[in-house]
């Protein structure tokens, strides 16, 4: 929780005494060492499982926290409004062009097929689909938990260390109501709008490629996404952006309230909150798109 | 003298190494305690235990007549409003102004809405004479500054009291310290004493000092702990220390980078 | 309403002019890497600069790191866009037959490369930028340009050469696991015999290029980009954090992007032809 030392945790002496752990050197690598090393890898492995679980039954405490902080939901509202409005200023404009580029993207992957069984009628559908259902959702989830999570990370990562985190809880206010709840529910709602704004994005940037690569016209492919892509599949993506925005959310406030050591710390649970953000939205996917088709 | 704070023979290890060893200490009410000693001697660990924010290996802490080393987090915020803290690095909150920082704790506690709140703030910065820089962000001002707007903020935290006017005023019953002048220049630390003194002889604050600023205990401190090795080594008043014949003590006080007292790293 | 709109397009040329100088930077930062390589090659041994090794040693940080969470994300995803066309296709035609060619195709020539470039883009992208983004807020990389040191050729080289080569690596290795994965998941789900899934007839060279490309590509661009932002940071902890954010960002909006401009250039020249 907090320093281990007397010494302020930014200071730069503190800092340069933080090194990252160098990785065997080459010169090592005898077939003797080599074997060595396989062994080690898999102490490792079993190692970096543990840890794995760690941090995941770290986040499910959060989490917990977080649920029992909204019964009754007494949230400061104002940290809440300046968090919206934070982190969707921030990430409109990179959400808007990735699903720009993801929608042209996956015309251009559906294109010629369409057009090589002249099906052009059909565009909307292979390209809508992949993304409403799946690219759509997921490459925004990516790009907000780049942006959003990783600053939201950093943020509270460079509080805990500045020992702000501490200073709270010393006017006896809870962290976790103030700080982390406000930005939790602020990415849920985000993701979710800016997955809403970013598949209409998307079927643009498809509708774009369709008429400039293809010669597709606008109402051919605007036919084509009206007849063939049913409410469901929005929906399905929808909801899922649900799940993402809690899973980044999780991930991001975890990394930055447990984070050790100085600016390099920081940089370490920035990263760590990213990976594992990623990997959460892709075994969600998969939970998601099984059950519930 | 009931001791209002009492530390009973606390043990705390860090990562396997001790660094308070036994130590006891008892604090009476309303009188300004310094704790002193060498930097990773432990003075800032020690009264971070008394409000919770590290968890004591083996000993006992009292407050007031009540255990409170024990008292799960949930239950921690009467105490912490009792017992403030203004820490090294000032912690006031990047993201917010000086008036909202101390506003904060008076939306919290105190219920008071955002802009009545504000006027508050502006109103007890004014007390530590600081109501120019009400507006500023903390990255903008001065260590001494920051410091004093923390103070402000830590004493907003405190219970409300009606004073005979019928006003609001919030202090806290205790104020811990750490370090409160290191890092100042000499004016501004000077300055940061009388308040601390003020505090304790006109609202009857007790202050618990961690420092090691000899101007500071010599001006202000009612009594002096001495931390050494784990332990408290010694208690007693500015004058009783300034005479102590312990050859530890004085090397201490006199600044001196050789002596008996083993400074680890040197 | 009229002030609205001017500081509105104020924001946005202010926006688009520092696009542009970052653009011009980053550019300066890829040219320096070619510079820096060029440098290393033409003096044998021991280059001033590179530490001997370096380049291994940055192989092992990349790959090891990034193996299993590979093998993991693109395994899933694998089996999801399988699942999501199978499911498509029970509603539409029926037939499964052309499941397993079409996506042997889309895996190998786009999202084998660009799921990894992405993944990789996550952990080494931060990973590289954090790493440098500390070195500059400790100033370690001005203490490498007073002892004579490019930092380019010490920090960013290495990685360059070292990203391009695991990209293409574990693009190979996480292709194959999409594909094993869909076929399983078509075989299990849906009951696709999987010899008609894994039939590799409609493979071209033209695919395995694509690969090729997009992977060096992205292998290229997330060190550029990463260290970039890395060398950038200012600050203390939160200027490493501010460099991680950015480096996440950027790589991985420079993989899709890259990604767009490579396979609309492959559609121009193969005229639409599968």
């Amino acid at each position: 929780m907090t320093s281990d030392e007397d010494q302020p945790q930014h200071s730069l002496e503190h800092l340069q005494a933080q090194t990252l752990a160098p990785p065997p050197s080459p010169q090592d690598m005898t077939p003797i060492a080599i074997a060595g090393l396989g062994a080690r890898t898999l102490e490792g492995l079993g190692a970096g499982a543990i840890r794995i679980a760690e941090e995941v039954g770290g986040m499910v405490v959060l989490a917990g926290q977080v649920m029992r902080a909204l019964v009754p939901p007494r949230i400061d509202r104002r940290e809440l409004f300046k968090n919206l409005y934070k982190m969707g200023n921030r990430s409109v404009p990179i959400v808007a062009l990735t699903a720009f580029f993801a929608g042209g993207l996956m015309m251009l992957q559906a294109g010629p097929f369409v057009i090589k069984f002249g099906a052009t009628a059909l565009a909307g559908w292979g390209a809508g689909y992949a993304v409403l259902r799946e690219i759509g959702p997921i490459l925004i989830a990516l790009m907000f938990s780049g942006r959003v999570g990783a600053n939201n990370t950093a943020e509270l990562a460079t509080m805990t260390v500045t020992e702000q985190l501490d200073g709270l809880r010393a006017l006896a206010i809870d962290p976790i109501r103030f700080l982390v709840v406000p930005r939790v529910l602020a990415m849920i709602t985000m993701l979710f709008a800016l997955t809403v704004i970013g598949d209409f994005v998307a079927l643009a940037g498809a509708s774009v490629v369709a008429r400039a690569m293809l010669g597709i016209d606008w109402s051919t492919m605007y036919h084509s996404f009206a007849d063939n892509l049913a409410p469901y599949d929005f929906l399905h993506g929808i909801y899922k952006s649900l799940a993402f925005g809690f899973a980044i959310a999780m991930s991001s406030c975890y990394f930055g309230v447990t984070v050790r050591g100085g600016a390099v710390g920081v940089g370490r649970a920035v990263n760590a909150a990213v990976v594992a953000a990623a990997v959460s939205i892709m075994l969600l996917d998969f939970f998601l798109t099984y059950t519930t088709g | 003298m009931t001791a209002y704070i009492e530390f009973k023979d606390v043990h705390k290890a860090f990562s396997g190494k001790p660094v308070l060893r036994g130590m006891s200490l008892a604090i009476g009410k309303g009188e300004v305690m310094f704790i002193i000693g060498t930097s990773g001697v432990g003075k800032s660990v020690t009264i971070k235990h008394l409000i919770g924010l590290l968890r004591i290996d083996a000993g006992e802490i009292w407050f007031d007549g009540e255990r409170v080393d024990q008292i799960p987090e949930r239950n921690l915020a009467p105490l912490r409003q009792r017992v403030g803290m203004v820490f090294q690095s000032s912690t006031l909150f990047d993201s917010m102004t000086l008036a909202e920082n101390v506003a904060l704790p008076l939306r919290k506690h105190h219920n008071m809405r955002h802009h009545a709140a504000l006027d508050e703030a502006r109103r007890r910065l004014a007390q530590v004479y600081m109501e120019d820089y009400a507006d500023r962000y903390p990255a903008e001002l001065s260590d001494g500054m920051r410091k004093r707007a923390a103070i402000a903020r830590t004493l907003a935290g405190g219970p409300a009291r009606r004073n005979p006017a019928g006003d609001l005023q919030t202090w806290p019953d205790v104020v811990l310290f750490d370090e409160p002048t290191t890092g100042l220049d000499p004016i501004s630390a000077r300055r940061v004493d009388r308040l601390i003194r003020e505090l304790a002889t006109t609202l009857g604050v007790t202050a618990v000092v961690v420092s090691h600023d000899p101007p500071s205990i010599f001006s202000i401190a009612d009594r002096v702990a001495f931390l050494y090795q784990g332990v408290v080594h010694v208690v007693a008043t500015p004058a009783e220390l300034r005479a102590s014949t312990d050859l530890i003590v004085q090397q201490f006080i006199n600044g001196q980078s050789s002596g008996p007292m083993e400074t680890p790293g040197f | 309403m009229k002030r609205f709109i001017v500081s509105g397009i104020e924001t946005l040329g202010a926006a688009v002019v520092d696009a542009v100088h970052a653009v011009v930077e980053l550019w300066l930062v890829y040219v320096s890497t070619i510079a820096g390589i060029v440098r290393g090659l033409s003096r044998r041994r021991g280059g001033r600069g590179r530490p001997k090794g370096e380049i291994l040693r940055q192989l092992y940080y990349i790959g090891n790191k990034s193996f299993i969470f590979i093998i993991v994300t693109l395994g899933f995803i694998g089996m999801v866009m399988t699942y999501q066309a199978c499911l498509q296709l029970s509603r539409v035609t029926g037939d499964y037959s052309q499941v397993g060619q079409q996506f042997l195709r889309l895996i190998v020539s786009d999202f084998g490369p660009t799921l990894t470039g992405m993944m990789l883009a996550t952990r080494v992208g931060a990973g590289i930028a954090a790493e440098i983004g500390s070195m500059k807020v400790t100033e370690q990389i001005d203490a490498l340009r007073m002892s004579g040191v490019l930092p380019i050729d010490y920090l960013i080289v290495p990685r360059f050469i070292a990203s391009i080569i695991m990209t293409l690596v574990l693009a190979t290795i996480g292709a194959v696991v999409m594909y094993a994965a869909g076929g399983l998941t078509a075989n299990y789900s849906w009951g696709v015999n999987p010899n008609l899934f894994f039939d590799l007839d409609l493979a071209r060279g033209r695919h395995f290029a694509l690969f090729a490309v997009k992977s060096i590509a992205y292998g290229a661009a997330i060190p550029v980009v990463a260290g970039f932002c890395g060398l950038r940071a200012r600050g203390s902890s939160e200027g490493v954090g501010w460099a991680t954010t950015a480096a996440v960002i950027g790589s991985s909006f420079a993989v899709i992007v890259l990604d767009f401009l490579i396979s609309a250039a492959a559609l121009f020249v193969t005229g639409g032809d599968l």
